[in-house]
């Protein structure tokens, strides 16, 4: 899926009488099908707040975002919410997993919302999760598992819906060499051997190297790449 | 049952147990007080009270007014009355004061075989043994709390003064004033009033009064389609030297008397609801705030706002339910151990009717499920990087 984006902003609201913070200003990007695009740059350079509004997250202050030829980013709250079900994987930093929720029921949750066959979708989950080594720990819930073991549970949960596009922020930020290898592995072979668009912010360098493309922010404009 | 209970609630839970359990010990207190109020309304509603002239109806029916099988007779004629039933009423402890009928144990005389007056308790539930039965002498049947506090069972011995009776039945719990009474035949009660009341014994050795005269008051039940209130003040306009009471001036009397208990109830209920309601409202949308971050999560996902809403009452429903379950279980526990010490001094505090138990569930779920839509309507209005942001 092509994604693009152009003049996106977004302003924060200052705080205690503090003035607003313009966090992203005018930022464009396109990103091919089967392409991974690395956006890199300072702490508070807006990155994750591009992604945030790429993956339609939080509304865009400014500028439109499309995915091929239909603009997504002024859609009703229903039509983003499909959107986001059916198009889009997130992978975040923080692994996000329900601590409620067992590993396998953590990755069936993204079936759940898009009405997908929950038979269908327990055997894709069991695969992927086999294919990521955490099978064996699909019935323990998320505090019983390490760091890598988590971010591997939220890569399935990721790209359980075969996703066209792919946002990841930082997702190797809380790992190991060993762990951060396998999801970014994983997460060009998504590009390379599907055709998915990955868009990642990261501060690897060896990721950023890896990326087809990539584009620097600093202090919310693009600094070219 | 580890996988009924909703994972991560447990201190929810455990939050709404307790606010549930506060507002059913509290309303099982209100509906204890209810229950002995209605009961005494519903008696003295049921019958035309007699009692010998003089005396107020308190007093009277308990502590002397005779009533003479004259009277009797001239009380059975009035047009509208159905059956006039003689009873003897004595307190227990002839010491005690005689002012509250209902609170009172008291020892009540009546004939078996004659139908009952009082409409609405034709009958009384028997627990264990039998009822009276025609021709019985020596033999008393125990309202429940009067045998717990005499700690008598069937078979029991019964002292009255040089008297002794055997207990050969224990009646069922009615909440009101039989529970506190102890029931002989007409003749015997008449034997333990003219022993306990000298006075009387020298009129009724000088020749003065029959066995028949010996009653304290009657039951007087009217015929079908006959006001009640209007027969009794027919009988106290053609029966000279008895004390009628009106069944809806006594009903109101009994209601003026127990209005600080009324007043104590409905004060009692207002603060179980508002305990509990708040308790119930304030933990589980704070369970619901608590999880922002899931939901913010289950947006990113794709969840739409009417998924969520869904998700969250249906959580919020199983939570509300095992709190108010384990709630009225605490609650259940507390008053069963504390009436169960009570009942030996013949008192019960707390009374769990189904009423309570069916108003305390229905109550909980619509304010969990209020509670639980209102915090999940707040948090939809943010986006889910906002939600996630917030509860990261």
């Amino acid at each position: 899926m092509r994604v693009r984006a152009s003049g996106l902003g977004k302003v924060y609201p200052g705080v205690d009488g503090a003035p607003p913070v313009r966090v992203l200003d005018g930022v464009s990007l396109d990103a091919e099908p089967g392409q991974v695009l690395a956006v890199i740059g300072e702490s508070g350079s807006g990155k994750s707040t591009l992604l945030n509004l790429l993956g339609l997250l939080e509304p865009a202050d400014a500028g439109e975002i499309r995915f091929d030829d239909a603009q997504v980013s002024h859609l009703g709250r229903r039509a983003q919410c499909r959107v986001r079900g059916t198009q889009i994987g997130y992978v975040f930093q923080a692994f996000l997993l329900l601590g409620s929720l067992t590993a396998l029921d953590n990755v069936l949750l993204a079936a759940r919302y898009v009405g997908r066959d929950r038979r269908e979708a327990e055997r894709d989950a069991l695969t992927l999760m086999e294919r990521l080594g955490v099978l064996h720990r699909r019935g323990h819930y998320p505090a019983q598992l390490s760091g890598g073991e988590q971010q591997r549970v939220a890569y399935c949960r990721a790209v359980l819906n075969r996703p066209p596009l792919l946002l990841a922020d930082e997702p190797t930020g809380n790992l190991d060499d060993t762990h951060a290898r396998v999801i970014l592995d994983e997460l060009g072979a998504q590009a390379r051997e599907r055709g998915a668009t990955v868009i990642l912010v990261t501060h690897r360098p060896d990721a950023a190297a890896a990326a087809d493309a990539s584009l620097r922010l600093a202090a919310g404009r693009l600094a070219g790449g | 049952m580890r996988r009924l209970f909703p994972r991560g609630y447990g201190f929810t839970v455990l939050g709404i147990a307790v606010g549930m359990a506060g507002l059913v010990a509290l309303g099982a207190m209100a509906e204890r007080i209810s229950r002995f109020i209605e009961g005494g309304d519903r008696f003295v509603l049921g019958q035309i009270s007699v009692a010998g002239e003089g005396m107020g109806m308190g007093a009277g029916f308990t502590a002397g007014g005779l009533l003479t099988a004259a009277r009797i007779a001239e009380i059975a004629k009035v047009p509208g009355v159905a059956l006039v039933q003689p009873q003897v009423m004595l307190p227990i402890n002839p010491s005690t004061s005689s002012f509250m009928t209902l609170t009172q144990e008291l020892l009540m005389g009546m004939d078996p075989s004659a139908p009952q007056a009082n409409r609405n308790y034709q009958t009384l539930p028997i627990r264990k043994g039998r009822s009276l039965a025609p021709g019985d002498r020596g033999v008393a049947v125990l309202g429940i709390d009067f045998a717990a506090s005499h700690k008598l069972d069937v078979g029991g011995v019964l002292p009255m003064g040089a008297l002794q009776f055997q207990v050969v039945g224990i009646l069922d719990k009615t909440l009101t004033a039989p529970d506190r009474f102890a029931m002989v035949s007409l003749e015997d009660a008449r034997d333990v009033w003219l022993r306990r009341d000298p006075l009387l014994f020298r009129v009724f050795g000088s020749g003065g009064l029959t066995r028949a005269d010996l009653n304290s008051g009657a039951a007087v039940a009217w015929q079908d389609g006959v006001d009640p209130d209007d027969l009794a003040r027919r009988i106290q306009d053609r029966v000279k030297g008895v004390n009628v009471t009106i069944p809806s001036e006594l009903s109101e009397m009994l209601r003026t008397s127990t209005a600080f208990f009324s007043a104590l109830l409905i004060g009692i209920g207002t603060l179980a609801l508002v305990i509990g309601g708040l308790s119930l409202a304030n933990t589980v949308t704070a369970a619901v705030f608590e999880r922002i971050r899931d939901f913010g999560v289950k947006r990113a996902l794709g969840a739409t706002d009417a998924q969520l809403l869904r998700e969250v009452l249906g959580e919020a429903l199983g939570v509300s339910l095992w709190g108010v379950g384990l709630g009225v279980a605490l609650a259940l526990g507390i008053g069963y151990g504390v009436d169960s010490r009570a009942v030996r001094e013949g008192q019960q505090l707390f009374f769990f009717s189904p009423r309570l138990l069916g108003f305390t569930f229905v109550f909980a779920m619509l304010l969990g499920s209020l509670a639980a839509a209102y915090a999940t309507l707040r948090i939809t209005r943010l986006s889910p990087a906002e939600a996630i942001r917030r509860g990261t």
